[in-house]
């Protein structure tokens, strides 16, 4: 039977990427390998014995290393020998590259040519020698500079040959030197000083990173023989390696010079077979996770990863072994004590990730990519290029000049920040393409120095005042003073304390900002830099839900305020014939997640000083729904229409209640009620438990069919809307993440297939389920999280699942899964089946019912996650790359026309919110078919000659939720449903996209012989849209099916 | 405004003229062309993607059509109805009337809509109050046919008549809602969950039979996901 067959799916999964990440050693592959040797060795073989080698070589280098004494006569390599991950099969796709170690030969040294970057120089002459005769063979395309872990001081050359071999395209093989045996190890102890010139006072310092370095290229060999040895005949040992080296390079945190690299890995995992911690029983993953848990638990940098000679203890456990009388070296002496901590932290989330998820957390861990955009909450990019700052003292002393400035970095915002961040991470790469060693190392701060920080929590990130020492510790106050310059200043607390401290005044919608301002207050200050190469990525994306300048949610406070207001005034009706027992908000705007809650509108109060109304006082006012339930009563009709019309006889009566009472404006629909008080506008809805349990019935008699009553969409929205509330309080950044994914769909013109609440569920998912990152702190990355979520969810297969208060039972996920299963199965069956593409469940809506029945359709989903894949795309560049301009950030909002079948711009100044509107859109392209002048009969604003009249005549005049897009988008589709889909930005875009509907065949005959097809029907589209419609436009003419 | 216009027309005219050169040029070309035009890169993408979902219901056609030829003529078909189309008014852009004087259609029609939507809370409570009436009599006129049908047939129809409908309990007074209909459902609910469900042996058979095939059908969602996977190259994490 077939379930015999059946793995467990993590292992399929597992077997699966090593299939597609192995390199397959075949023939050709292996010839290529070794011819390409060949020609080097030859290559190296026609250097003269003896060639007088001086500082002239590379005059640039040596200069900058500081280097003395560099002449030597040249001698052959006494090796050359193929070493590193192809050496033990553990070659990962797609960096293809092959070691060759080259062991430089002891009569080019002296004895002492360890002081004094002696050494360094050398061992990069030599180099410089081979690369000009590499350079002129015919065998070999280019030969390239690079460095060994990022170490400006160590190069390396890279080779490209001139033959290319399809499988493994830009395959190259570096050269590394090794220096086996070349000096005296007792002289390289970590606490020898081996720099003349590092010297405080005329005491020498040690330097133990600058003996590291030396001695990490004298066992070289050793190690990578060693490596060799653990890997030789063990398969899945080899397969955890890859693993590994597949998970370390998706989280660009760690995979980077001063934390892991591929032979790192490897030296931790032979190590884990010295220690007998892994046997030949185990799989790739176990030996994985074995691995993962020794890096959790091991503190490697208290004692340092050193190699051990077969059969010895690798980690003495004598503590400080750095500075110990070793002579052997240190491995992981590149792991600084910054990066160490994120490395725990990152192994930390992976374990959890295996734990947590039922599949073993395959996606999470080996498909996910945690690059520094999506990982941070804060990202920094300084250009210190040309700063000479940086190297004043030198470019390379114990350690290099960048990464002293790396930690000086790390330093002061360490101090600055306090217990704002969890993390700082500073990360400067000097490598790049053109590097060149002759003309020295000034050229490597070309590229900018990265920070990135996770906030500890966002309400200490957001905290107003930093309390600092008392003012009676003269000491530590000056200390505090000199640290904060002008910032610092005395205050008395309201315990009575005086203590300097530094306040950072901000307005509660830019405490986000606040962050900023002190980094770049710290950066300025500190390292003098200037304002224009700091670039931080915190607000560049606020324009987009900004109105007028300010962000609309400072006014959340007083709106919620009238809302209790109101709710009282409801409750304690007594006119009617039931009281009113529970009031709920339903509207986005009371959970802070609407991307415009409404402004108080001047005119939606009681009293109205006329003249002191503003020119631009709006048409419109928003109205906001609020659930009433009434007491019981057993006197309620019973069929639904007559339910319906007596909800609308009780607004009606609160409503003239309201009015009595209070003074309140009130005016009604057929269906709606509206309030006005304090300048909102409150749209009552009543929620009648019957109508409940009448839905129930008609469900439990035909599974099938589902009956949406009124009562059953208000229930639900209820239910919504105070689990987000809730949630909301738990993570203050939730807001703001939603509104930015809110505004970005509509700017889109997806207002119509994906509904505010699934947004908010989706969004909602990123913070309940977050791993395999933290909890995002920011709004930008929450932003891109969401960004990805859209796109990379397997939204075919896996339910999307947002548990908010943890209260799904395990009975709950099974109910969930089984339901997702019968959509598959009928999708299957029958492809024409659309629903539900997009499956959300929760707790109060485990079939997915509520949100995204209908909405979005495979084709929206479709284009939805293109859109989506595209966009976090562009925004991971632009928060990583250096770029500065606030165009590329304006495209993430601006939606290209082109991408539809025809395109209908509206006159923006019919708008109801002319704010709101980010870009006027303009086509160049495409058939010009018609044009529409505006109408006359609405303005967004009250025009001077409204302004005249009573009071009560200019209250009428203001119009509750007008919305000429709707209205427009309800003819059009009331007309063409079947021949056009409408794409449209309902928050207050200028353009509608159109894209035509697959008809049926006969229908599009008749229409053929009617002529002017599809012109024609664009006109009569832009007809209904009379004084609102400003042009249309044809951009791809429907494709005929016959 | 009238020279814009003017500008606009004649720039137009280029465009169509522009345009028919290009109709004749290979379609291969046009679509390049169009995804060159995208206002920005960052969407360039998805033109792909829609691209592949037009060649998808090209393939589809193909299937079943067989040939590719009648494509071809299609689309050649299509070309010349637009350029038909464009023939017949190359001349100029339509206008449409800002509508100020016709209601029929666009922004007048909504605003007269919307402030005819209220007439204000008096005049809604007696529509209302009129609609229900109507509703009510309706509703009994409904019955009462109904009864008039079964009784001309000779029969008599014999109701159940709750009497008084109890809406006050009896001892305390307290008003009693809508629940009970609720409760009684939870009730039923209850009830039916206490049946036993494997008491024969046959029962328990095919429960476990169906669980199996549960099992199996989980197993082959499965298969086709990690097939699906990997033509979506998950597995490369590059």
């Amino acid at each position: 039977m077939e379930t015999e067959t059946y793995v467990d799916s993590m292992e399929f999964k597992v077997q699966e990427l090593l299939k597609e990440v192995r390199l397959e050693y075949s023939s050709p592959l292996t010839k290529f390998v070794d011819d390409t040797v060949s020609a080097i060795k030859s290559a190296i073989d026609k250097i003269p014995e003896d060639l007088q080698v001086t500082a002239d070589w590379a005059p640039g280098f040596v200069r900058d290393i500081g280097a003395d004494k560099v002449e030597f006569k040249f001698k052959k390599p006494k090796s050359v020998e193929i070493g590193g991950s192809y050496s033990i099969g553990c070659v990962v796709k797609p960096d293809v590259n092959v070691d060759l170690l080259l062991r430089l030969p002891k009569e080019c040294f002296h004895e002492k040519d360890y002081l004094n970057h002696r050494y360094h120089a050398k061992r990069c002459l030599y180099l410089c020698v081979i690369k000009k005769y590499l350079k002129s063979s015919s065998s070999i395309q280019k030969v390239e500079w690079s460095t060994l872990q990022n170490e400006a001081r160590k190069p390396v050359l890279v080779v490209y040959p001139a033959a290319k071999l399809a499988e493994v395209p830009g395959l190259f093989i570096r050269i590394i030197p090794s220096a086996t045996s070349l000096f005296n190890l007792s002289k390289l102890n970590l606490k020898r000083n081996n720099i003349r010139a590092l010297n405080t006072g005329g005491v020498p310092q040690p330097t133990p990173k600058y003996n590291c370095s030396i001695l990490e290229d004298m066992f070289l060999e050793e190690n990578s023989k060693f490596v060799k040895k653990s890997f030789s005949g063990w398969k899945e040992l080899g397969e955890a390696l890859i693993l590994l080296k597949v998970w370390a390079r998706l989280r660009s945190s760690i995979y980077v010079h001063d934390c892991l690299n591929g032979f790192l890995i490897s030296i931790i995992v032979s190590y884990l077979v010295a220690e007998d911690k892994v046997n030949h029983d185990m799989k790739a993953t176990g030996i994985f996770r074995a691995t993962l848990k020794l890096i959790a638990t091991h503190p490697l940098w208290k004692h340092g990863l050193y190699f051990p000679l077969a059969g010895q203890n690798a980690f003495t456990e004598e503590g400080n072994e750095r500075h110990n009388s070793s002579t052997r070296v240190n491995l992981a002496f590149r792991i600084t004590c910054v990066a160490y901590p994120q490395l725990q932290d990152e192994v930390a989330l992976t374990l959890r990730c295996v734990e947590k998820f039922r599949d073993g957390g395959f996606e999470e861990i080996f498909a996910t990519k945690i690059d520094n955009a999506a990982k941070y909450d804060y990202c920094i990019r300084l250009n210190l290029k040309g700063n000479n700052e940086v190297y004043a003292l030198g470019f390379c002393l114990d350690d290099e000049c960048w990464r002293v400035y790396e930690q000086d970095v790390h330093c002061l915002l360490n101090q600055g920040l306090s217990d704002r961040a969890k993390f700082i991470r500073v990360i400067w790469r000097n490598t790049h393409s053109e590097f060149n060693v002759e003309n020295g190392l000034s050229g490597l701060d070309s590229e900018p120095l990265f920070v990135g920080i996770s906030v500890s929590s966002v309400e200490k990130a957001f905290r107003v005042v930093d309390i600092g020492p008392n003012a009676e510790k003269k000491d530590e106050a000056l200390l505090f003073r000199k640290f904060w310059g002008e910032k610092s200043e005395l205050r008395r607390f309201q315990d009575g304390k005086i203590a300097e401290s530094t306040v950072w005044e901000s307005e509660q919608w830019t405490r986000h900002l606040i962050l900023k301002r002190i980094i770049e207050f710290l950066l300025r200050h500190h390292l003098s830099l200037l304002k224009k190469d700091i670039v931080q990525i915190v607000d560049q994306l606020d324009f987009s839900v900004l109105h007028g300048g300010k962000d609309p949610v400072s006014y959340s406070g007083r709106l919620l305020g009238t809302f209790e207001e109101l709710s009282k005034r409801l409750r304690s009706i007594e006119d009617i014939p039931l009281r009113v027992s529970s009031v709920q908000p339903l509207d986005s705007a009371f959970r802070f997640t609407s991307v415009f809650p409404p402004e108080p509108h001047p005119l939606a109060n009681k009293k109205v000083d006329v003249a002191r109304l503003q020119n631009f006082t709006p048409f419109s006012v928003q109205s906001l729904e609020v659930m009433i339930q009434l007491e019981g009563s057993g006197n309620w009709p019973m069929d639904d229409v007559s339910i319906e019309k007596t909800k609308l006889v009780f607004l009606l009566k609160i409503a003239e209640s309201l009015q009595n009472n209070w003074g309140m404006t009130c005016t009604a629909t057929e269906e709606d009620v509206d309030v006005f008080m304090d300048g909102y506008a409150f749209r009552l809805r009543i929620l009648h438990e019957r109508g409940l349990s009448l839905v129930n019935r008609e469900i439990g008699r035909d599974q099938t069919k589902w009956v949406s009553s009124d009562d059953k969409k208000l229930f639900i929205r209820g239910q919504h809307a105070s689990m987000i509330n809730g949630l909301q309080f738990c993570y203050p950044i939730f807001g703001p993440v939603v509104r930015l994914a809110k505004r970005w769909l509509a700017s889109h013109l997806f207002s119509a297939c994906l509904a505010e609440e699934a947004v908010e569920l989706l969004v909602a998912y990123l913070f309940l389920k977050p791993l395999p990152f933290n909890v995002p702190c920011s709004r930008i990355t929450g932003f891109l999280r969401f960004l990805r979520l859209l796109a990379e969810h397997d939204w075919a297969f896996s339910p999307l699942v947002v548990d908010i208060n943890g209260d799904l039972s395990q009975n709950d996920e099974k109910e969930i899964e089984d339901n997702f299963m019968q959509i598959r199965k009928a999708y299957e069956e029958n492809t024409q089946n659309r629903s539900k593409a997009m499956f959300l469940a929760t707790a109060y809506d485990k079939a997915s019912e509520a949100w995204t029945r209908c909405s979005p359709n495979p084709l929206e989903l479709k284009r939805l996650v293109a859109y989506a894949r595209s966009s976090a795309n562009l925004l991971t560049k632009l928060i990583l790359q250096n770029q500065t301009d606030s165009l590329g950030w304006e495209c993430l909002f601006r939606t290209p026309l082109s991408l539809y079948d025809a395109v209908i711009l509206l006159h923006g100044d019919r708008l109801p919110y002319l704010k709101r509107l980010l870009f006027t859109s303009e086509l160049d392209q495409g058939k010009h078919v018609a044009h529409g002048n505006a109408s006359n009969a609405f303005h967004p604003f009250l025009l001077p000659a409204d302004m005249k009249g009573s009071l009560e005549q200019l209250k009428t005049k203001l119009m509750v939720n007008f919305d000429p897009l709707r209205c427009f988008v309800g003819d059009v589709e009331k007309e063409f449903s079947n021949r056009l889909k409408l794409w449209y930005d309902s928050l207050g875009g200028d353009a509608i996209g159109l894209t035509w509907e697959q008809s049926k065949k006969r229908e599009r005959k008749e229409e053929e012989l009617g002529g002017k097809y599809p012109v024609d029907l664009l006109r009569n589209v832009g007809e209904l849209g009379k004084g609102f419609v400003r042009d249309v436009y044809l951009i791809k003419a429907p494709k005929l099916t016959n | 405004m009238k020279k814009k216009r003017s500008r606009e027309k004649v720039a137009n005219l280029v465009e169509t003229k522009e345009e028919k050169k290009r109709d004749k040029s290979s379609k291969k070309k046009r679509k390049s062309k169009e995804k060159n035009n995208a206002i920005i890169g960052i969407v360039d993408q998805l033109g792909d993607e829609e691209e592949d979902h037009f060649q998808k219901q090209n393939g589809k056609f193909k299937k079943d059509r067989k040939k590719k030829k009648k494509e071809h003529s299609s689309s050649g078909e299509n070309q010349l109805l637009v350029e038909k189309s464009k023939a017949a008014d190359k001349d100029e852009v339509y206008e449409i009337p800002s509508g100020d004087e016709d209601c029929s259609q666009g922004m007048k029609k909504w605003v007269i809509e919307y402030h005819q939507s209220r007439p204000g809370l008096k005049v809604l409570q007696q529509r209302i109050d009129e609609f229900i009436i109507a509703h009510e009599a309706k509703l009994e006129q409904e019955r009462k046919e109904r009864e008039a049908c079964l009784t001309e047939g000779g029969w008599t129809l014999v109701e159940h008549h709750k009497g008084r409908k109890k809406t006050t309990e009896f001892e305390s007074g307290t008003t009693v809602g809508s629940v009970s209909q609720a409760a009684v459902e939870g009730k039923l609910a209850k009830k039916k969950s206490k049946e036993v469900f494997d008491f024969y042996r046959f029962q328990k058979r095919e429960a476990k039979r169906n669980e199996l095939m549960m099992l199996q059908s989980r197993f082959e969602q499965d298969k086709k996901h990690i097939q699906q996977l990997r033509a979506a190259r998950k597995f490369r994490p590059y």
